[in-house]
């Protein structure tokens, strides 16, 4: 009884110390795969771990970027102040009133696009070269060209009067809201070119013999859309939608770039999370209370994907 | 739905309408070409209209005004350097994630996929802190370094390379090749289409970058031309419309120009990103 113990003890240890070795020897006998990852783990600790660690530190300090010693501890108050701050509620609403325009959007135009594309034969891959080209274009030179073709004035708000659809010129950028839809049709015509392409790779990956099933059974284009086409691209929407929520909350450069201040004008009607966070940082100084907008962003952003994981998870089954 | 005919009403109306989206896509572009070479007065009172006679005085203005070259110069050299080092790099990480089996190797790939996910505005303020203290603001270092190597392109280039055999490897090290001969003879020539594909998402990544060089480079020899054109933008209102337009023409037809040459490369990139989970 105590010799067969004994043996299996044995042969565990011998078990492990031999896995131990293997461990070690494969680890000595492929040591240039820890030399050619080491870059990026450098720099990540570098400028990802630290940075994410120092920004939660900073929350809870008043400081200022010219003068770092003079950091005064304030506890939780930065974090009581942000959520407690109109602007950045104000700052909130906009951008998710712009956000939900741009994603409807810009998924809506990429999926009728792409199934019109996935039915024609020729010329398709011109007109995807074309409707490309806004993505590849400066955020900056696309806000310059949509402020111009846009603003009181210009050739689109003149040929909406012509049609006496619009009374005189409008000056949407010192109305509320309009700002920010505005800046979604822009981003929607720069972005929707994206969408197009990743839908319509997904459509051609489906099964030509489902569509040929359906139409034996005879279903039409538009039942062989929503029974086959939309079911099957679940994974490619799902993927466009968390990237356009965690990347659209961000949204700010755009605001910045069609000609607001960082306070996103006088009424901060254009203002988003992003915009308000530089704006404290760079034009008040405040850095822990910028920090702390920032993780409060990140959180609002985590939840929201959170959301969405466990959404299409239950959808799923 | 692929089957329809040659020419039936779903066919016709589908090309009526992809060719109205291309309208649109196009003309904004062509409203900026077509101002760029109008005078002043012209863009004032009909900007739709063609030019009554094509002037280059936008362009000579704006070299007149700043220095193009310069910028130009900064541009190139910002996105040229970051392209070359970070291609170079995420190639090495993505051969050994994708090739060499180093215990660990699928955790720590699995966490840099999960860094993806982390919003990069948490890294906004604490990372200019970092770039303060080491004194780096007023510097290129301070938008190069960080760029050296990306998790993305490390990704892209990884799932191409775990499409190569096996056993092309394994030969090469049997036969005693060092990894790094394997890596510059064997790897990089077959990935070169994945290289390519992320030296272009690269470089058109730096290249309309505006935000990284409006924070770090503060001093006007150090701008690029995105910056130019923001601050050019910003001083000089209302009566410089011929030069913003040929600024915006010089900015935009070089990303074109390379785009129309290897616009295949490009769109399957993105194609990419989202089929390969």
């Amino acid at each position: 009884m105590s010799a067969i113990a004994a043996e299996g003890q044995q042969s565990i240890a011998s078990v492990s110390a031999k896995r131990h070795t293997t461990l070690l020897h494969r680890m000595r006998r492929n040591w240039w795969g820890y030399v050619f990852v080491s870059p990026w783990i450098i720099l990540y600790i570098v400028f990802g771990i630290y940075p994410l660690i120092l920004s939660f530190f900073l929350t809870f300090f008043n400081y200022s970027f010219v003068n770092p010693e003079n950091r005064q501890f304030v506890g939780i108050g930065n974090w009581v102040r942000g959520i407690e701050d109109p602007l950045f509620w104000k700052a909130i609403f906009n951008i998710v009133l712009n956000q939900s325009v741009f994603i409807f959007l810009k998924n809506g135009l990429g999926l009728l696009i792409a199934s019109l594309l996935f039915n024609i034969k020729f010329g398709g891959r011109l007109l995807r070269t074309i409707y490309f080209l806004p993505v590849i274009t400066s955020t900056v030179v696309l806000m310059t060209i949509g402020d111009n073709l846009a603003s009181p004035g210009g050739p689109i708000q003149k040929y909406l009067i012509d049609l006496h659809l619009l009374d005189g010129p409008f000056f949407w950028k010192s109305e509320e809201t309009w700002p920010m839809i505005v800046i979604a049709l822009i981003n929607t015509w720069k972005w929707f070119g994206i969408s197009t392409v990743i839908l319509l790779a997904g459509m051609y990956s489906i099964d030509a013999r489902l569509y040929e099933a359906a139409a034996v059974d005879g279903a039409n284009g538009w039942q062989m859309f929503t029974y086959i086409t939309l079911p099957t691209l679940k994974p490619q929407l799902f993927f466009l939608l968390v990237v356009d929520v965690i990347n659209g909350l961000q949204m700010f450069g755009e605001v910045f770039s069609i000609g607001f201040n960082v306070y996103g004008g006088i009424n901060n009607q254009a203002l988003t999370p992003v915009l308000y966070l530089y704006a404290q940082a760079f034009d008040r100084s405040n850095v822990g209370f910028a920090s702390t907008l920032g993780l409060l962003l990140a959180y609002i952003i985590a939840a929201l994907t959170f959301l969405q994981f466990k959404f299409f998870r239950t959808n799923e089954n | 739905m692929r089957r329809a005919k040659a020419f039936s009403p779903t066919i016709i109306l589908s090309y009526a309408v992809l060719l109205l989206g291309a309208f649109f896509v196009i003309y904004p572009f062509f409203y900026m070409i077509n101002n760029s070479v109008k005078t002043g007065q012209e863009i004032m009172h009909s900007p739709t209209a063609l030019p009554e006679k094509i002037v280059f005085t936008g362009y000579t203005g704006v070299f007149d005004e700043l220095d193009v070259m310069l910028l130009f110069k900064n541009s190139v050299f910002l996105a040229g350097s970051i392209t070359v080092l970070n291609t170079i790099f995420s190639a090495l990480a993505a051969y050994a994630f994708a090739k060499i089996p180093f215990p660990g190797r699928d955790k720590i790939f699995g966490f840099m996929l999960l860094t993806m996910m982390i919003p990069g505005v948490l890294f906004l303020i604490p990372t200019y802190v970092l770039m303060y203290r080491i004194g780096w603001v007023g510097h290129f270092e301070a938008l190069i370094v960080p760029s050296i190597v990306s998790v993305f392109n490390i990704f892209l280039i990884r799932q191409f390379m775990s499409g190569i055999p096996d056993e092309l490897v394994e030969a090469a090290r049997i036969d005693g090749a060092g990894e790094m001969v394997i890596f510059t003879r064997i790897i990089l020539p077959l990935a070169r289409p994945a290289l390519a594909t992320v030296a272009i998402l690269t470089f058109m990544g730096s290249w309309n970058d505006f935000f990284g060089p409006l924070l770090y480079l503060n001093r006007p020899e150090q701008w690029t031309l995105q910056l130019g054109l923001l601050q050019f933008r910003g001083t000089v209102p209302g009566e410089n419309a011929q030069q913003i337009w040929a600024l915006t023409t010089i900015i935009t037809v070089p990303i074109v120009v390379v785009y129309f040459f290897i616009q295949e490369q490009f769109v399957k990139a993105f194609a990419n990103v989202s089929l390969s989970k």
